[in-house]
């Protein structure tokens, strides 16, 4: 009986049902667009899927996904999600994931999916996965909508290294919108509202649609394309734009990711990846020094401008600056808004050693390139993560 | 010397389209700019820029020498943000 599920299937002539069941997918956010992948996924038969968002039930959130109910409401979005598609397909392995995954999620996990697909609801977060998806050389498919239009983009970084990210045609306005979210410090603003953007079921479930289509790569092979493509579909007009994504030689996401990063991983008992990284600088000396390009923006410096050294910078010096906000720029002494606080993502390595051998590294990975060669420090234990229920 | 580029210019929708003449060191940023403020489109929305033509985006910073020939259709499309 379990064949006969997938008997029209087995009748289109490039539809490979064994190739869809060895695919594992990660869905990184359980909105609109996340409950239409997950059924999309579902229906299809899919080997696992993995969905994976920190967000909880709203009344609002029931216009627009397809597996929420009232009786979900103020409980996790993800576990919701999962609990009511792994009612329509028992073949597919569903987990959930209660919480953000940049917290949850490493990069070796990353690695073992064949596809992450972004319909989360942010900028931030959205070049975020990029990034984790460069690093691990994982496809992406970054899935957003409004009320009008579905913009889906695949970006085959495992197929294709080399093609356009996420990043290479973002426009400078949204880089400047998401400044203005943090203080010249570099630290988040308090109460700093996000615009909402008004969206509907059309434009989720059109988005879901393709970009389960582009992320199981499903049609005739050859089709589609090797390089980074969006595709924008207006639900309105019922009309679509193909656009090949060409490399940015100038990317703030990939500029320096000329080659696929060698990921090391920490080994027996090491905090991060030392050894390892010390073995290939004895290969190959680096001068000048390398440096360190971490993905979280660390506080390296808290200084009272009007009392000086403050005892309290303990507890912020080294730790990732995205756990605050500009509210400890308050000094406890004279209480005026004077603590100098530096935020900094760039160390050279002798620095990097100096501050962190032998130490937990508060951030999830850092790029560098030693002798030409593109390296991934990858700092995260397998064992600090969320639970996948 | 810098040579102009006769091109035409619309947005996603198809509601606002014009036809231009610009210097080929115009950038696509240069052009997203102009279209916002001269037609107004809604301000706390990004875009970003097709050649409709050759089916291929111009980064940010690209110069249209590099990236259109005269007759080209520019396309001003929203960068999509909501999940």
């Amino acid at each position: 009986m379990a064949s006969d599920r997938y008997l029209r299937h087995a009748q289109i002539d490039w539809f490979s049902q064994p190739q869809l069941r060895a695919s594992r997918v990660l869905v990184v956010g359980a909105g609109a667009i996340g409950n239409e992948v997950v059924k999309n996924l579902c229906l299809l038969g899919v080997g696992a899927v993995d969905v994976c968002d920190f967000d909880t039930v709203e009344l609002h959130n029931l216009t627009r996904s397809v597996f929420l109910r009232e009786s979900d409401i103020g409980g996790g979005k993800a576990p919701a999600l999962v609990a009511r598609a792994a009612d329509l397909n028992p073949d597919v392995a569903l987990g959930s994931i209660d919480g953000d995954f940049w917290e949850c999620v490493t990069l070796g996990q990353l690695a073992q999916y064949t596809c992450a697909i972004s319909a989360v609801d942010n900028f931030e977060a959205r070049l975020r996965l990029n990034q984790m998806c460069l690093a691990a050389g994982v496809d992406l498919v970054n899935v957003a909508i409004d009320s009008r239009y579905a913009v889906i983009e695949s970006f085959p970084f495992a197929a294709h290294w080399g093609c356009a990210c996420y990043e290479c045609h973002l426009p400078e306005s949204v880089y400047a919108r998401l400044a203005a979210r943090y203080s010249c410090g570099g630290l988040r603003r308090r109460a700093q509202s996000t615009r909402q953007v008004p969206t509907t079921a059309i434009t989720a479930s059109v988005a879901g649609a393709v970009a389960v289509s582009v992320a199981l790569r499903l049609g005739p092979a050859g089709q589609g394309g090797p390089g980074a493509r969006r595709v924008l579909l207006d639900t309105i007009a019922g009309t679509s734009t193909v656009t090949d994504l060409q490399r940015n030689a100038e990317c703030a996401g990939c500029e320096r990711l000329t080659q696929r990063p060698q990921r090391l991983e920490p080994v027996d008992g090491e905090s991060w990846p030392f050894a390892a990284l010390q073995a290939l600088l004895v290969q190959a000396p680096s001068q000048p020094p390398p440096v360190l390009q971490l993905s979280d923006a660390l506080i390296t410096e808290f200084e009272c401008a009007r009392c000086g050294p403050r005892p309290e910078a303990a507890d912020y010096l080294d730790r990732r600056a995205a756990a605050y906000d500009d509210s400890i720029t308050h000094c406890t002494s004279c209480a005026e808004p004077a603590i100098r606080v530096a935020v900094r993502q760039r160390f050279e390595l002798p620095e990097f050693i100096a501050r962190f051998h032998g130490k937990t590294v508060p951030a999830k990975f850092a790029l560098t390139v030693i002798d030409g060669r593109t390296v991934c420090l990858d700092f995260e234990q397998e064992s600090a993560t969320c639970p996948v229920n | 010397m810098s040579s102009e580029l006769s091109l035409i210019v619309r947005t996603a929708d198809q509601t606002r389209r014009a036809e231009l003449s610009l210097d080929g060191t115009s950038t696509g940023a240069d052009i997203l700019q102009a279209a916002v403020d001269n037609w107004a489109l809604p301000a706390d929305t990004d875009y970003t820029l097709v050649n409709a033509t050759t089916g291929k985006a111009l980064t940010p910073g690209e110069s249209l020498a590099h990236a259109v020939r005269p007759g080209d259709v520019l396309e001003v499309q929203p960068v999509l943000v909501a999940g």
